[in-house]
């Protein structure tokens, strides 16, 4: 919490911003006289303002657990954390069955696969499943799409958009039943609106973009997916040097987990698959090499299997390998239509 | 930098518009679209009709442009575009006041890195106001060529040849970006040896395997190419045995060439396909 909403006066919440003081948690572990002779004020008055800063602190944690470590939150705590927060669904129920239930919020999630899989198809549901309406258990926010292909259609976004809404509309009219007022209003175009689509040509802009997007969320508060398209296109040619594109990767990767934490945002990145030479003989591997791979939280590879487009979890801490079918249509991601049994675990 | 407006992207028309149907409306404008065809299937037809559908005006699903030929394999063929484009005129009488053939600009491209070294000069030709329309679509016919002969099958030449990839495809994309072009690529393709069933890694697409002439194909350039671009059509002609007629001894089978567009992959299209024949006016898709 910040020092600037505690109920002090203005001059004194002036001397301790001046002074350095701008978090509670840096406010928790120190003594009113270090206090009084930081800001200059009597000692009785620093005392106060503490007195004030712990019941702001108090009112913060309703339970009885309180940080150890000041500035540090209990395992406890991130976990009630996470239970309140939705998480974005793909819409094919396998897939999201797999995911354990969807797209997390503060977590990068890298998904590769070869061209023409869905990549794109996946991160335009997802653009538009971000803007759930939370009365139907979504996230109600916006979304953050970065371009760098060339791949993002607006008819096709609109196609989709289309189909979502009338998808909505009849789940919330089973779901309130009785109540008119929570009846979906949302036109598709609505929608177009609420997706921030960014279109990047160099790899100097992409880092520009991604050092720039700190200031653009802390503008839009309610963008709630990152979605990049695809990070590897710039990366894979300008780069003769591979140290110096391991340092900018990294450097990168490291702001959007960054974001992803402190504005509570899912971050989604596409990556190419490429052939890796290995003994002679060629296989296929997500672009970027092993360096890049720790980056993400979690990993999704998109492949063929016969005439069916599978998904397989290849890296999570949280999620167990297991791979689920899923198909694209007009209306966007759905369910593949199959009958095999749909979801394998590893 | 600013989240950019989304509008409806403009596209170029095929001239037909039963093909328009199978492409949502034709080329789109703003990416790059690749035309996957094996030798004498009529990718230079379709291109020579798109340079002169892109100067009608955008009420017929043109974009009033001039277009730019880049052409690696010689010779261009110019009496054709003189037959397309006399029968274009006598059809458009109204809407085409000068000669069609005024507006296509053709250069040659000798390889790979010419085509980089003279992409500075296409950015001022793009640019300038020279050209009686402005320039808003580019052709390469044909990009496997440019890269065949210099490049062996080592791993290392390989991924030389893959920067050169992703080098030539990311300047055709800003220019396509900066000055709302639709660009259109030529690939050839190579026969395909190798597994398709089961979990393949190799498939690209909606097709599980693309025929041509009775063999299997798959695009040139491989799978870093594949990235590069942003659509991909596939060309193909088949030969169908259409009717016997037994003539004494023996019987004469009837052949019709029948040839095919289908939609590999797109994002804004769904997997669909359509049938085409050439005439001496141009190419037109066949509703069957």
């Amino acid at each position: 919490m910040e020092v600037g909403r505690l109920p002090l006066s203005a001059s004194q919440r002036g001397k301790l911003i001046s002074a350095g003081y701008t978090t509670l948690a840096s406010l928790s572990s120190i003594s009113p006289s270090d206090l009084a002779r930081d800001l200059k004020v009597p000692e009785s008055e620093a005392f106060e303002m503490l007195k004030v800063a712990k019941l702001g602190c108090g009112l913060e944690q309703p339970d009885k657990h309180t940080a150890i470590v000041n500035g540090a939150q209990t395992a406890w705590d991130i976990l009630n954390e996470e239970k309140l927060l939705p998480r974005i669904t793909t819409s094919c129920a396998d897939l999201d069955k797999i995911l354990g239930g969807g797209i997390n919020c503060k977590e990068v999630t890298e998904i590769g696969g070869v061209p023409g899989i869905g990549k794109t198809q996946l991160g335009i549901q997802l653009a538009v499943n971000v803007q759930i309406p939370v009365d139907c258990g979504g996230l109600g926010g916006k979304a953050v799409y970065i371009d760098t292909e060339g791949s993002f259609m607006v008819e096709r976004t609109l196609q989709i958009a289309e189909a979502s809404v009338v998808n909505w509309s009849s789940y919330s009219e089973l779901l309130w039943k009785e109540s008119q007022a929570c009846r979906v209003e949302i036109q598709p175009t609505d929608i177009l609106e609420k997706i921030y689509y960014f279109r990047i040509c160099t790899s100097t802009e992409q880092i520009a973009l991604i050092n720039y997007l700190d200031q653009f969320i802390s503008e839009h508060k309610d963008v709630k997916i990152v979605i990049i398209d695809s990070v590897t296109f710039h990366f894979r040619q300008d780069f003769e040097d591979f140290a110096l594109r391991n340092r900018l990767l990294g450097g990168m990767a490291l702001k959007l987990m960054n974001l992803g934490k402190k504005y509570n945002l899912a971050v989604v990145i596409f990556n190419q698959v490429t052939t890796k030479c290995t003994e002679g003989s060629f296989q296929l591997s997500l672009a970027l090499g092993d360096s890049w791979s720790h980056c993400c939280t979690n990993r999704v590879i998109l492949y063929w299997n016969g005439d069916e487009r599978n998904a397989y979890i290849d890296k999570s801490p949280s999620l167990r390998s297991a791979s689920a079918s899923f198909s694209v249509t007009s209306g966007g991601i759905r369910n593949s239509a199959s009958k095999h049994k749909r979801i394998r675990v590893m | 930098m600013n989240p950019s407006n989304l509008l409806p992207t403009q596209n170029l028309t095929m001239g037909c518009p039963v093909l328009d149907r199978c492409l949502g409306g034709g080329i789109p404008c703003n990416s790059l679209t690749e035309l996957v065809a094996e030798s004498s299937c009529g990718k230079t037809q379709f291109c020579l009709q798109l340079t002169l559908f892109a100067q009608l005006p955008p009420s017929h699903g043109g974009l009033s442009a001039s277009s730019l030929y880049l052409h690696t394999e010689f010779p261009f063929p110019f009496r054709r575009l003189r037959h397309l484009s006399h029968s274009f005129r006598s059809s458009h009488a109204n809407l085409i006041l000068s000669n069609p053939r005024e507006d296509v600009y053709v250069h040659a491209v000798h390889d790979a890195h010419h085509l980089l070294d003279i992409m500075p000069k296409i950015e001022c030709f793009v640019a300038s106001r020279k050209t009686r329309l402005p320039v808003r679509l580019i052709v390469i016919d044909s990009i496997a060529a440019l890269f065949r002969s210099e490049f062996g099958n080592n791993p290392l030449d390989l991924k030389r040849r893959s920067f050169l990839f992703f080098e030539i495809s990311g300047m055709l994309k800003l220019l396509a970006r900066k000055y709302s072009l639709a660009v259109v690529v030529m690939n050839q393709v190579v026969d395909f040896m190798g597994e398709v069933e089961g979990i393949s890694g190799m498939r690209v697409g909606n097709l599980s395997s693309l025929r041509s002439s009775g063999r299997r194909v798959c695009p040139a350039l491989g799978l870093a190419w594949s990235r590069c671009v942003n659509s991909r059509l596939f060309l193909f002609r088949n030969e169908e045995i259409v009717g016997r007629e037994n003539d004494g001894l023996e019987d004469d089978l009837f052949r019709q060439t029948r040839r095919r567009l289908d939609v590999v992959f797109a994002p804004h299209l769904p997997p669909s396909s359509c049938e085409f024949v050439i005439t001496k006016q141009g190419v037109f898709g066949v509703d069957r």
